[in-house]
C-alpha cells in the first residue's frame, strides 16, 4: 500500500481529505498516526509561549529612544532610580553604579573620591544579620536609594562649584566611555546572560549618550 | 492608568509611560521576532527596531484595532523587512542535532525547546510561513499580503514546512531512542 506524503498529511491538518485520501486513511493505520502527529504538532506551536527579552534590552532601547529624541528626558532622580524597572534589573543597575561611579570618581575628580568614609564595616555588620533574599534585597534597593540620593546630590554640588554642572572634560570623559562601553560589550559577548554585566554595559552607554548630547550642545563645539 | 492613558502619554514621550508599555508587551513581540529572525542576536536588533517603529508610530495610533495588535503587525512586519534586508543570514539547513541550538530559557519544557530549534532550522521562507500561520493564527491572505506572495504559495510553503518540521521532529525521536535518553515524542 503507497501511503500519503507528509505533505499531504500536513495540508488534511485544516482542510478535509479527497474521497481517496479519507479511503486510504480508513484502512491505514501508519498514516492515521502521521496525521494524529502533525495535528499535535500544530496544536502545540500555537501553544508556544511568549518570550522575555534578554536582560538589559530595555536599557539599550531607552538609549536608542532618547538619541532619537522620542522620549521626553525625565528628571534626574527618576533616571538614576530607573522608574519601575524590575527588582534584578536595579540591583544590576546600582552594581554598575556603584561601580561606574567608583570609575568615574577615580578617573575625573582624582583625590576626592578617596576622601569619602566607606562605611564598609558598618555595612558588614548589618549585612551579617540578613539571613534571607528579601531582605537581603531590601538592604540592596535601600543602600541602591542611598546612593543615588547621594550621587545625584554630589553632582549637583560638583556642578555648582565647578559653574559648569559637569564632571570632567567631556571630551575625556568620551574617551574613557568609548573604552568601558568596548570592554563592556567584550564581556557580554562572553557571557550574556549575566546581569551585572548587561546591566554596567547598558548604564554605560546610556552615559556615552548623555555624554554625546552634551558635547553636540556645547558651544565651543568643534567637530 | 488605563491603556488609553499609558499610550496617550507614550505619544507624548513620557519615559514611564513607553515602559510600561514595554513591560506589558514586550514578551509578545519578542516572541514573534526571535521566531521569524530565527537568532537570539537578530532578534534582539529586530524587536528594538519594531519598538523604535511603534513609538514613532505612536501619534497616528488611532485606536481602530486593539493595541496588542496594531504593535504586533509592527513587530511582525518589522522583522520581515529587516530579514529580507539582511544579506548576512546564514543558511541554517543540515542535520538536526541531538542537543537543539536554542538557549533553554526558564519555564520551557522540553516540548518547547525542540520546537523551537526545529523552527530555527527551517528554511527562512518555510518558516515565516508556518510561524505566521501555526502560531501567530494569521490566515494565508494575511500572510500573502505579508510576504507578497499569493494564498496558494502561502498554502504550499505552510505544507511543506509541517512536513519539514515533522522529520526532523521524529528524526529526533529516532535518535533519542538509540541513544536511550528519553524523547518526547509527537
Amino acid at each position: 500500500m503507497e501511503h500519503l506524503t507528509t505533505e499531504i498529511l500536513a495540508r488534511l491538518v485544516d482542510e478535509p481529505p479527497r474521497e481517496e485520501e479519507t479511503r486510504h486513511l480508513s484502512e491505514c493505520q501508519v498514516c492515521t498516526s502521521e496525521l494524529d502527529a502533525l495535528r499535535a504538532q500544530t496544536q502545540a506551536l500555537g501553544s508556544l509561549p511568549e518570550v522575555r527579552p534578554p536582560l538589559g534590552d530595555w536599557e539599550f532601547l531607552e538609549a536608542r529612544l532618547r538619541s532619537e529624541g522620542l522620549v521626553r528626558d525625565p528628571s534626574l532622580f527618576h533616571r538614576l532610580t530607573m522608574g519601575r524597572t524590575p527588582g534584578w534589573m536595579r540591583a544590576a543597575a546600582a552594581a554598575a553604579l556603584f561601580l561606574g561611579g567608583g570609575m568615574f570618581g577615580a578617573a575625573f575628580t582624582g583625590d576626592a573620591v578617596r576622601d569619602v568614609p566607606s562605611g564598609t564595616s558598618n555595612g558588614a555588620a548589618r549585612m551579617a544579620a540578613v539571613d534571607n533574599l528579601d531582605d537581603a534585597a531590601s538592604a540592596v534597593r535601600n543602600a541602591e536609594a542611598d546612593y543615588m540620593y547621594a550621587l545625584a546630590r554630589y553632582r549637583e554640588l560638583l556642578g555648582e562649584e565647578s559653574g559648569q554642572g559637569e564632571i570632567g572634560d567631556p571630551i575625556t570623559n568620551l574617551a574613557a566611555l568609548e573604552y568601558l562601553v568596548a570592554a563592556g560589550q567584550a564581556a557580554v559577548r562572553q557571557a550574556p546572560a549575566d546581569p551585572f554585566l548587561n546591566g554596567l554595559l547598558a548604564s554605560t552607554l546610556a552615559e556615552r549618550e548623555a555624554v554625546l548630547r552634551r558635547i553636540s550642545t556645547r558651544q565651543d563645539n568643534w567637530f | 492608568m488605563t491603556e488609553n492613558q499609558l499610550i496617550r502619554q507614550a505619544a507624548e514621550g513620557d519615559a514611564r509611560a513607553i515602559r510600561s508599555l514595554y513591560d506589558r508587551f514586550s514578551p509578545r513581540v519578542f516572541a514573534v521576532v526571535r521566531r521569524i529572525a530565527g537568532d537570539d542576536e537578530l532578534a534582539q536588533d529586530y524587536a528594538q527596531e519594531a519598538w523604535i517603529r511603534a513609538i514613532r508610530a505612536l501619534p497616528s495610533f488611532r485606536g481602530d484595532a486593539r493595541f496588542s495588535t496594531w504593535l504586533h503587525r509592527i513587530a511582525v512586519n518589522s522583522a520581515l523587512q529587516a530579514l529580507r534586508k539582511s544579506q548576512t543570514r546564514k543558511k541554517r539547513e543540515g542535520p538536526f542535532p541531538e542537543q537543539v541550538a536554542v538557549a533553554p530559557r526558564e519555564g520551557d519544557t522540553l516540548l518547547q525547546r525542540r520546537l523551537e530549534g526545529a523552527l530555527d532550522r527551517l528554511p527562512e521562507g518555510m518558516r515565516k510561513v508556518l510561524i505566521l500561520h501555526d502560531v501567530e493564527g494569521y490566515t494565508h491572505d494575511e500572510i500573502g499580503d505579508a510576504l507578497g506572495v499569493t494564498a496558494g504559495t502561502s498554502k504550499s510553503q505552510l505544507f511543506k514546512a509541517r512536513a519539514k518540521m515533522r522529520d526532523m521532529l521524529a528524526a529526533l525521536d529516532g535518535q533519542a531512542q538509540e541513544t536511550g535518553v528519553e524523547a518526547w515524542s509527537i
